[in-house]
């Protein structure tokens, strides 16, 4: 009886275990479909193309497809694979047409009315219509669903009534957005944006079908079946947070003579010594490496250093620190930093020190240069001069009447802010004589938290452009704005960074760009930020692969005319 | 036995309910909120607070969530994959950890009893020594080294196997990560396995069964080896949860979208729904095999339930 008794107890805890384990190679069609397949991604796209997949390393899982849910480079990324919008990128980042196929704009500025192609479709086969871009921007303000990137219509398109929609004030059908006809939208602005235009390539102003979201209901865009496609791919392969999705071309695109790849498959790799030997062994055509791997590769022509947009910068909290309200010690500080032995010894991924409040290679004033590529203009405040700074340090510490200072310094808890923190420290303890710094290591969400309720000293943060002008930097130093941290406020700037969003000059680019210099010129004379570097990833691109796009803003790559030689 | 039963599945549903509000406290003591991004302003981070129910009190959110569950709700993603279901997202990803752990256990399993044998058997040999060296790199080192070692080799150097988990080739994919995940199994069991067999072979038994003229394999399995079996069922049993429920770090280096790589990242971005949600399912699997465990040694060994009746 005992022994049956055990048997049977073995041979339950044995099942137990079978049961869950199922192991064996058999079962394929059971996991998620993954077709990711070479041969069947080449034997579609053989219409007329002979490319192959272009294999593409991603960080982080994408977090929705949803155009107006959307909010982080990988999925703005993955969603303008199969998505145009009215306006698309060019490989200089300026907007050119897409599914408007011309557009006009009043005398005044406020009213924008597009055409739009008559060969734009969705990948159902109906047609791109004004209707869906009306339904899409209505979705992007609707408080119900709370798009966190709604304030692009709001604050920054100045669509009308786009505010009051957002604040429940008014309902979402007011919104200034009307299709006159079926291939006619008419826009109407509360102000003039000169910078319109370059904002259509933005997720957030994609079109949606409303025909298509409603037969969907809550599971649109969570799997290729309930997503549509009217850009140069179509997604064949996801689900919610994949490691892996795949697009293949697609033939109906209006442009899809232009596309040469069969398709696009990305691939989640978050362990980068992986990522690397995946990307050596020819698993993969492009990857992000970290600092530490540019060593091993950077006589490798394949390695590239990609301009990501962040600027890194101090922020000094002027209206709870006394020491840190006097302009001297700020000005001792911010000139007693060697930004370039912060790039070229610590980073060594490419970026590159960076004088001015607003980064360089993002946004091109109205004769075509770039607003900050003169670097060395606020060199009197802002450069690595060691004499100034301890002559600065030694004003401000009588004025303060103390011969000692202690600060704290809150930063995440990630390899580079970590680094470049040490550096900092070092750095200042050295040149200014009685400083000591604290590093406050923290989670980046407790360091934002702490940030923005003045909870810190002076802390290290970044700040990445979410369009081609100034002011996506120079707004952030406005009294009161939830980014200007160190609750800096000088009634001045406040009155030219106004004119500059909502009054006249809004129509006068050339006057506006003049202003927006000066606004600059106030909070680098006031040290409100101590900018130190503007970001660069370091990637490595296949040789066999050209015509990747890369930008700063918005869409970070684009491989509408990417390349891959056999 | 019955009231026995009873009881512990009892005890289970409150212990259960106690994890889940703890758990509740805990992700609202954690700093930040879901959104907590830089670009956010203070109106939609109202907003969004409101849409999600996270601006009422912390008890009031406790009480509907329960309500919630026991519908089968368990809440939407806030981060990770922006308003997906959360039983949607553990759905896809729980066969895939299941099976790379399942595997792990079983190779864990069979090459630790095999390794234990063996060092029992050849009991201060050098096969001995050598299996015990085994055990303890297999218990000390990570199960993360390795599989950025087996990766390094079989994946990159010999190109054996795929260094990245792909759903096309399952089976080639799913070897690297098992093996690195069955180290531990493996060194564990074979400790266990070594030091039970030492005992059983020691004992009055084996020499009445070797005075019968039993020899051989027949020994070894049908009489010592049994017997030495209980106390391992025991050690696997939360090894098998352990495995299972998806390992955090080697699910990240092979990209495996399973559950462990999801609640490693759902905590990274404070999706407080995705974490409480896999904690949960992975205390309801350990308590559930733990009781399974208890109820199964009530049938294997009398004693154990005789006792229990004389409390």
């Amino acid at each position: 009886m005992k022994r049956k008794k055990m048997t049977l107890a073995i041979l339950l805890a044995c099942s137990m275990m079978a049961g869950l384990v199922g192991c064996g190679g058999s079962d394929t069609a059971e996991a998620p479909a993954d077709a990711s397949g070479t041969e069947e991604a080449s034997a579609e796209g053989a219409e007329g193309v002979s490319g192959e997949d272009l294999k593409v390393m991603i960080e982080t899982p994408v977090e929705s497809i949803d155009p107006q849910i959307g909010q982080d480079g990988t999925s703005f990324e993955v969603i303008a694979d199969f998505t145009d919008g009215l306006m698309q990128m060019d490989a200089d980042g300026q907007a050119v047409p897409a599914i408007a196929e011309s557009y006009e704009v009043s005398d005044d500025g406020l009213t924008y009315t597009f055409h739009l192609r008559e060969d734009a479709k969705w990948s159902n086969g109906t047609q791109v219509t004004a209707a869906d871009f009306v339904f899409g921007w209505q979705r992007a303000v609707d408080p119900n669903n709370a798009s966190e990137y709604s304030y692009m219509l709001s604050d920054i398109g100045q669509v009308k009534n786009a505010a009051e929609i957002i604040a429940g004030e008014k309902d979402k059908s007011e919104l200034g957005v009307t299709a006159v006809d079926d291939t006619t939208l008419q826009v109407e602005l509360n102000v003039p944006v000169s910078y319109f235009l370059s904002l259509m390539y933005f997720p957030t102003y994609y079109p949606v079908n409303e025909e298509f979201y409603n037969s969907c209901g809550d599971t649109f865009a969570t799997s290729p079946e309930t997503t549509l496609a009217n850009g140069a791919f179509v997604l064949d392969s996801y689900e919610p947070a994949a490691t892996s999705i795949h697009l293949s071309k697609n033939p109906d695109y209006y442009d899809a003579d232009k596309v040469q790849l069969a398709g696009l498959s990305y691939q989640v790799i978050q362990d980068s010594q992986q990522a690397l030997m995946s990307y050596q062994a020819g698993d993969l055509d492009t990857t992000l490496i970290n600092g530490e791997q540019v060593d091993q590769v950077k006589d490798d022509p394949e390695f590239l250093s990609i301009g990501a947009g962040y600027m890194w910068y101090l922020s000094p909290n002027v209206r709870d620190v006394p020491e840190l309200a006097n302009l001297n010690i700020r000005k001792a500080m911010t000139m007693a930093i060697d930004r370039e032995a912060i790039t070229n010894d610590v980073l060594k991924d490419g970026s590159t020190p960076t004088y001015t409040a607003v980064p360089p290679q993002f946004a091109a004033g109205p004769d075509g240069s770039d607003f900050s590529e003169d670097q060395t203009k606020f060199s009197d405040v802002c450069t690595y001069d060691t004499a100034k700074a301890v002559e600065y340090w030694e004003k401000g510490l009588e004025e303060l009447g103390v011969s000692e200072i202690t600060l704290d310094m809150v930063l995440d808890a990630d390899d580079a802010p970590q680094k470049v923190a040490q550096v900092l420290k070092e750095q200042w303890e050295t040149t200014l004589p009685g400083l000591t710094l604290n590093l406050v290591v923290e989670p980046k969400k407790q360091r934002l938290q702490d940030m923005q309720e003045g909870n810190f000293q002076i802390g290290l943060t970044r700040w990445g452009p979410d369009y081609a002008d100034p002011m996506t930097y120079l707004g952030m130093w406005v009294t009161d704005n939830s980014n200007n941290y160190g609750f800096w406020s000088n009634a001045d700037y406040d009155a030219i960074i106004a004119e500059c969003t909502t009054g006249d000059l809004c129509t006068d680019p050339e006057g506006r760009w003049a202003k927006l210099y000066e606004a600059e010129q106030i909070v680098m004379d006031e040290a409100v930020i101590f900018p130190l570097y503007t970001q660069c990833n370091a990637e490595m691109l296949s040789s066999k692969v050209t015509g990747v796009e890369y930008h700063p803003v918005a869409l970070n790559r684009v491989y509408k005319n990417a390349v891959k030689a056999e | 036995m019955k009231k026995y039963t009873l009881k512990r599945i009892g005890t289970s549903l409150f212990t259960l309910l106690a994890i889940l509000l703890v758990l509740f406290i805990l992700m609202h003591l954690m700093p930040g909120s879901p959104f907590n991004d830089e670009k956010l302003n203070d109106d939609q981070r109202t907003v969004l607070y409101e849409k999600y129910g996270l601006d009422q009190p912390v008890p009031v959110q406790f009480v509907k969530y329960v309500g919630n569950m026991l519908r089968g709700d368990m809440g939407v993603s806030y981060n990770i994959s922006k308003n997906t279901p959360i039983l949607q997202l553990i759905e896809s990803r729980l066969p895939i950890s299941i099976r790379i752990g399942g595997c792990a256990v079983l190779i864990g399993a069979v090459a630790g009893l095999l390794l234990g044998l063996l060092a029992a058997l050849k009991h201060d040999t050098i096969w001995d020594s050598l299996a015990t060296v085994i055990s303890v790199i297999g218990v000390s080192v990570p199960s993360y080294v390795f599989a950025l070692a087996l990766s390094y080799y079989f994946g990159f150097k010999l190109r054996w196997f795929p260094m990245l988990f792909s759903a096309d080739t399952l089976f080639k994919s799913s070897v690297l990560p098992s093996v690195s995940l069955s180290m531990f199994t493996m060194a564990s069991i074979a400790r266990f396995t070594r030091s039970e067999m030492l005992e059983v072979l020691g004992s009055d038994y084996m020499l009445l069964a070797e005075s019968k003229g039993v020899s051989g394999p027949a020994l070894i399995f049908r009489h010592a080896l049994r017997n030495a079996l209980i106390p391992i069922i025991t050690v696997l049993a939360p090894l098998i949860v352990d495995l299972m429920t998806g390992s955090l770090v080697v699910e990240k280096i092979f990209s495996i979208p399973g559950v462990g790589s999801l609640l490693v990242n759902a905590i990274q971005s404070n999706d407080y729904n995705v974490v409480i949600a896999l904690s949960f399912i992975y205390s309801a699997m350990y308590i559930g095999i733990m009781l399974v465990v208890d109820i199964l040694y009530g049938i294997i060994d009398p004693r154990i339930r005789l006792a229990k009746k004389g409390d």
